[in-house]
């Protein structure tokens, strides 16, 4: 491997799985029980739902975008599908079948209106997808009648807790998305136009292509996303409430920019997505097992986020100076 | 701002309505509606206000616990109309003690429920630091529930508290009663963690802390949403039966968890009767009677003998 393709990876991804590791060190040291099976298993368990969220916060905010209703859009997916999961007049398998298109359906339709409504008027994504915030827990309180929906098949249930040599079950389906979501952006047209979308919009513009197009598809993808993280959701806790999903968005934005992904587009992935997902999971469970107060953990972990978007910026410029 | 516009406009239209009527008019302020339990209480006084058809009633509730100006305007605009009577749930103790000061001061009865002002905002704004407060002991429902998983785990066991949101009135209220029960019963509290009232949340705490103590044996949880998240937790660690959960508003998916011996008990703080019987107690006073202080409301600790 050449110096430069090093230093590239060092800089990159890499860079942040460095910190990562050194993270996963110190817990090591000094957390009861932190470098256990168990243990491991249950921090992949407990960033798969953001995970797949923050995958399609990538593709958006790659564009230069932002989704904030994906907390809310979230809780309305889980109703949805709930709804239609609860349902005693269909055999078990067609229930199952059809919640999950009811959740990937909201999701979708909720994130082609964000992407419709700020590409046709131009109104930043912003102000839409804080629209969207409020549209979709209004709805979902009115559907829901503001009942937390329980009950669910029990051949559904038990899945959430299934695990194979100690990776779960839910844990897969998310690394499944991340590898999608890399594959589409790294090796397809679409993606390649994401990419150039949002390292320079006019220019792609100039050169003819339709961006209105890919950027509508990206909030979709990200409803999308909202959709399957629903039904992860439901797998992992077994209820659909209306009041759940406050601040999912600002964890998914956290994860991605944590990741390496710039916020101003262009530049970024979903393996970075993920890496910025498990700092924030393996941070959540370590300062617990080391003793840490509730408020002492807050503080840690805000701090932690700030520093890790500081570190890229110095991050940019190195590999800068190495090329 | 929008949904704080509605609001008054759909005060001012029920007000104007109902000062046509001239039967006594009761405003109900609410707490989030979103919240299945102030939903229930909604329609239990709607229930009530039906069946009793002797006053009006018009209820207003907010889009989120937090949404304390959305209350506040309520409170103004109910004074504006001259309602007879304000029977309010704060969304915070300190600040809408000059509002009510503001009712107190137009002639208006105003009962306090759910949850009190706070003592010291109400004598600094001349009202009586005894005022009139209808609702359940949270103290007393996390106590006895407390002291009934204590019973059956034994002295000495160890335990965690997963507390509501830090600062929640209610939330130190329950931690207050865990607390005398753990130290009553000499159990060894391994850790109190907030999970801010919510499922998930509690869930990863709980994944987290079994990880950190393996042979813990019961787990007080501050409210029924949180209970959820730690059964899932206990079941995904395959320890149902060694860990005993109690929690606190017997929701239904609580319930259904007693029922299945997933959960020991939860407590019943009766939600769907309080806001009516806030507006028994308003009316009594409206009668004649002089009550001040706080009055009880029951609370009962439900478990798999209740059903």
């Amino acid at each position: 491997m050449n110096k430069k393709r090093l230093s590239y990876l060092l800089m990159g991804e890499a860079g942040i799985g460095i910190i990562l590791i050194l993270l996963c060190g110190v817990f090591t040291v000094f957390g009861r029980n932190f470098a256990t099976g168990g243990n491991m298993t249950n921090i992949l368990t407990q960033i798969s739902i953001n995970t797949v969220i923050a995958v399609g916060m990538t593709f958006v905010i790659l564009l230069g975008g932002i989704d904030l209703s994906v907390g809310s859009v979230l809780s309305l997916c889980t109703i949805l599908a709930g709804l239609v999961i609860t349902n005693k007049d269909m055999p078990v398998w067609l229930a199952i079948s059809l919640a999950i298109l009811a959740g990937l359906g909201g999701g979708m339709a909720c994130g082609l209106f964000n992407g419709l409504v700020s590409e046709i008027w131009k109104i930043p994504a912003f102000v839409v997808t804080l629209g969207m915030l409020n549209m979709a827990r209004g709805a979902v309180l009115l559907i829901s009648d503001s009942r937390t929906i329980f009950n669910f098949p029990r051949s559904f249930n038990v899945l959430g807790s299934v695990t194979f040599w100690g990776v779960p079950l839910i844990f897969t389906f998310s690394v499944v998305i991340v590898f999608i979501g890399y594959v589409t952006l790294r090796f397809t047209v679409f993606g390649r136009m994401i990419y150039a979308i949002g390292n320079n919009e006019e220019a792609a513009r100039l050169s003819g292509h339709n961006i209105r197009f890919y950027k509508v598809t990206a909030y979709v993808i990200c409803g999308a996303t909202v959709g399957i993280a629903a039904i992860l959701y439901m797998l992992r806790l077994n209820i659909a409430s209306p009041i759940l999903g406050n601040g999912f968005e600002l964890n998914a934005i956290a994860a991605v920019v944590i990741g390496g992904t710039s916020m101003s587009g262009g530049k970024g992935s979903p393996i970075g997505t993920l890496i910025g997902a498990a700092i924030m999971g393996v941070l959540n469970n370590g300062l617990l097992l080391i003793g840490m107060g509730d408020f002492a953990r807050q503080v840690v972990t805000g701090f932690i986020i700030v520093l890790a978007v500081v570190l890229d910026t110095y991050r940019a410029g190195l590999s800068r100076m190495l090329e | 701002m929008r949904k704080t516009f509605l609001a008054s406009l759909a005060v001012l239209l029920f007000a104007f309505a109902a000062v046509a009527g001239e039967k006594p008019v009761v405003g109900l302020v609410m707490k989030s509606l979103a919240n299945e339990f102030f939903k229930t209480m909604e329609e239990g006084a709607r229930k009530f206000a039906a069946e009793d058809g002797t006053f009006t009633l018009i209820p207003v509730g907010m889009n989120s616990e937090t949404d304390i100006d959305t209350q506040i305007n309520a409170v103004e605009n109910f004074v504006t109309q001259g309602v007879d009577m304000i029977v309010l749930a704060p969304a915070d103790s300190v600040g809408l003690v000059p509002s009510v000061k503001r009712a107190v001061g137009a002639g208006i009865l105003v009962v306090n429920f759910d949850v009190t002002l706070d003592k010291e905002a109400l004598v600094a704004n001349d009202l009586p630091e005894d005022f009139l407060f209808v609702g359940p002991d949270n103290e007393e429902g996390s106590y006895l529930v407390g002291n009934f998983m204590a019973e059956k785990l034994g002295r000495g066991s160890k335990v965690f508290i997963i507390e509501g949101n830090p600062g929640a009135d209610n939330a130190k209220q329950r931690k207050a009663g865990f607390m005398k029960t753990v130290n009553e019963y000499g159990l060894d509290l391994l850790s109190s963690t907030t999970a801010h009232w919510e499922t998930e949340e509690a869930n990863t705490v709980m994944t987290n802390l079994l990880t950190r103590y393996p042979d813990v044996k019961g787990v007080m949880c501050a409210n029924d949403s949180m209970a959820v998240g730690v059964v899932r937790a206990i079941e995904a660690a395959g320890k149902i039966g060694q860990i005993e959960v109690v929690g606190f508003d017997n929701i239904g998916a609580c319930q259904e968890l007693i029922k299945e011996g997933k959960m020991l008990a939860t407590v019943d703080q009766f939600g769907p009767e309080m806001a009516a019987n806030a507006i028994k107690v308003g009316f009594r006073i409206l009668g004649g009677e002089k009550l001040s202080g706080w009055i009880r409301t029951p609370v009962q600790v439900v478990s798999a003998k209740d059903f």
